[in-house]
């Protein structure tokens, strides 16, 4: 066990219980526990303190708490290789019940481990330069990346040395492993805000300096976003980072986090409740005092937002070369389909594959010569569609009551039929997007959909019914989080009413305006007039 | 570790009256059904004349095991 960090806060008497739990043994420290004890001695071995630490090697119980657990692997920046996709089909298909998720943070998630098989799947991970250690706990999380990073036509620089320096930095460093609360980190290059910038503690987004003369491309930092039950957006520092200080930079908010940020509420620890104290002004002025001065904010260089979505095959910075942006409905897939993507990549592109937080994948590097072949390839044409349906295709959703402690009703494969009815029932050829969830902790990110639906338990006649909250005009296009509607549809009728919203939209809106834009425009009381019309008794 | 049952949640369940009024209640119980019970029974002892529920939802529930769990309940809308 690595020597004890005399922490400041130590001391303070007013620390939360989990804050003393950190003190009495660090997060990581269970890795070595879980390796050398439990996964030999079982579940009914394993001490009640050490069940919160288990976050920290990226193990979490799951429902039903019967001795099963998930795990979430980090895939940084949203990049994988085939190898390292054989690997975690080969888990799930031995120990997972053969289960893959893509997640909203393009980290992959398993079910159904069971303590005995972790030491294993450790090892496996690490034998492909893979872990899932810390991406869960109160530390830095997978990092979001733009998974087309490198070859993306509409970045302005290859963020991928900047995200694995990153990870190499903060993954198992004892200096950042007890922060006050979980730590999200996203970086991208591409103009189009393609790793949410906004939703995550610490981002960094393109910019542009004049600096002596010399244009600089780099980096603009955004500090204390989050969603969860009180969603907050990231505010903007005022500084240029150059791509060499990016790391410098990250260390040093996280520094901030670690040393001011709060640790006597969980409920009030994220980075997001220090920035909305401080303000963006002082936590620079703090920040330039760890990491030395910095450039005043240049040029924004983003243009929009891409929503992470990438459907179909498209042509790269590299000339010849395409990617194929492809559909995983719900982000859910078994071991042998993802060994059949490892195939198309090895076949057609270069053996990588990108992970996207809208829960899709990727294939990078596919020659110009290889194009048509890999368009007709079954998978492609039946599974992992280029040009999904329009509901299939802007659909994401949480775990639910499948696995989740917390969910109050069913979500993923609710969610999943939910979008093949609309798009069987409503003809759109522009995206709306929909994200479902099962609860308000908002792992869907249901904040930033154009319609989100969050679930409920309704009393009927006939006993208890699951129904939805309705949320609308959501975007990171103009950041703004959707809002709520005075209507909680049972399910029996969300179809239905869903059609019926999105059919009044077609015929309200200007030309390929998107939804949040239309809400934005007519107003959420004409959208709640539309919603009483459609729940009318005839 | 105990099995799922022997689990408690702290619910957040809201009614909505006849007349349009909204009430939320808190109850403990282990299952959903219970608390919808439990609820309901909360609601009878508050009230003299049986309240008219139109709708009753369970909204949120929250596990008992850490101390301090608890609930918001808006009554209007802060930033
Ligand atoms: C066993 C299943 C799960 C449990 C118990 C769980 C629990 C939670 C909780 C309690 C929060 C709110 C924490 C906070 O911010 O205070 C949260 C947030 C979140 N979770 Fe999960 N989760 C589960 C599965 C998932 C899955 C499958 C995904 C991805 C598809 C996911 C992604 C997220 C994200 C993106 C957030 C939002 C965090 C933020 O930005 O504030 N979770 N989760
Ligand atoms: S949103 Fe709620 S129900 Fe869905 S996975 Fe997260 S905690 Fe569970």
């Amino acid at each position: 066990m690595a020597e004890r960090k005399q922490w400041k806060w130590a001391a303070d008497p007013s620390l939360n219980k989990m804050e003393f739990t950190k003190l009495e043994k660090d997060g990581l420290d269970v890795i070595e526990t879980i390796v050398n004890t439990y996964s030999k001695e079982g579940f009914a071995s394993i001490e009640s303190s050490d069940m919160d630490r288990f976050k920290w090697a990226g193990v979490y119980q799951q429902r039903p708490k019967d001795g099963h657990f998930m795990m979430r692997v980090r895939i940084p920046g949203g990049i994988l290789s085939s190898e390292q996709a054989r690997v975690l089909a080969n888990i799930a298909a031995d120990y997972g019940r053969d289960l893959v998720d893509v997640t909203t943070r393009q980290a992959v998630q398993f079910h159904w481990l069971t303590v005995e098989s972790l030491a294993d799947i450790f090892e496996r991970l690490a034998s492909a330069g893979l872990s899932s250690f810390e991406s869960c706990g109160d530390c830095p999380r997978q990092i979001m990346g733009n998974p087309l990073a490198g070859i993306d036509p509409h970045e302005v620089l290859d963020t991928r040395p900047i995200v694995a320096e990153l990870e190499k930095f903060f993954l198992l460093n004892r200096d950042f492993s007890n922060l006050p609360r979980k730590y999200k980190i996203s970086v991208s290059a591409n103009i189009h805000n393609a790793a949410h910038a906004q939703i995550n503690d610490l981002a960094f987004t393109p910019a542009k300096k004049v600096i002596a003369g010399e244009e600089v491309i780099g980096f603009h930092v955004w500090v204390g976003g989050g969603l969860s039950a009180k969603p907050f957006l990231a505010k903007q520092l005022d500084v240029f980072v150059r791509p060499e200080d990016v790391v410098k930079v990250a260390a040093g908010v996280t520094t901030l986090y670690r040393d001011f940020g709060y640790r006597q509420k969980r409920t009030h620890a994220r980075l997001k409740f220090l920035v909305a104290d401080w303000g963006p002004e002082k936590f620079k002025e703090q920040l330039l005092e760890l990491v030395g001065e910095l450039e005043p904010g240049g040029i924004d260089l983003t243009a929009g937002w891409n929503g992470g979505y990438f459907y179909g095959i498209h042509e790269q910075r590299q000339a010849g070369l395409n990617y194929a942006g492809l559909s995983v409905p719900v982000g859910r897939m078994n071991a042998r389909e993802l060994n059949e993507l490892a195939r198309l990549a090895d076949e057609y592109g270069d053996g990588t594959i990108g992970t996207c937080n809208t829960q899709n994948v990727l294939i990078r590097n596919i020659p110009e010569a290889k194009v048509a072949a890999f368009r007709n390839e079954p998978m492609i044409v039946n599974r992992f569609k280029l040009q999904p349906n329009t509901f299939v295709g802007y659909a994401v959703s949480c775990t639910g009551t499948e696995y989740c402690n917390l969910a109050i009703v069913e979500t993923k494969e609710r969610m999943r039929s939910l979008a093949q009815y609309l798009d069987d029932t409503v003809v759109l050829e522009t995206p709306l997007r929909i994200h479902m969830i099962g609860c308000p902790n908002s792992c869907g990110q249901r904040q930033i959909a154009d319609i989100g639906l969050q679930g409920a338990l309704v009393k009927t006649a006939d006993g208890m019914v699951e129904a939805f909250d309705i949320f609308v005009g959501g975007t990171l296009e103009e950041p703004q989080f959707n809002r709520k509607l005075n209507a909680r549809i049972t399910v029996d009728r969300l179809g239905p009413f869903l059609a019926q919203l999105i059919t009044l939209y077609k015929v309200d809106r200007q030309e390929d305006e998107p939804y949040w834009r239309y809400v934005e425009r007519v107003g959420l009381s004409h959208i709640q007039a539309q919603v009483d019309s459609i729940l009318q008794p005839a | 570790m105990g099995e799922e049952q022997a689990e408690s949640y702290l619910y957040k369940l809201e009614a909505v009256l006849e007349e349009g009024r909204l009430l939320t209640i808190v109850v403990i119980a282990q299952t959903d059904e219970r608390a919808f019970t439990s609820a309901e029974n909360n609601l009878l002892r508050h009230t003299i004349a049986p309240p008219r529920i139109k709708e009753l939802s369970l909204v949120e529930k929250k596990p008992l095991g850490r101390q301090g769990v608890g609930y918001v309940v808006e009554t209007s809308t802060f930033a």
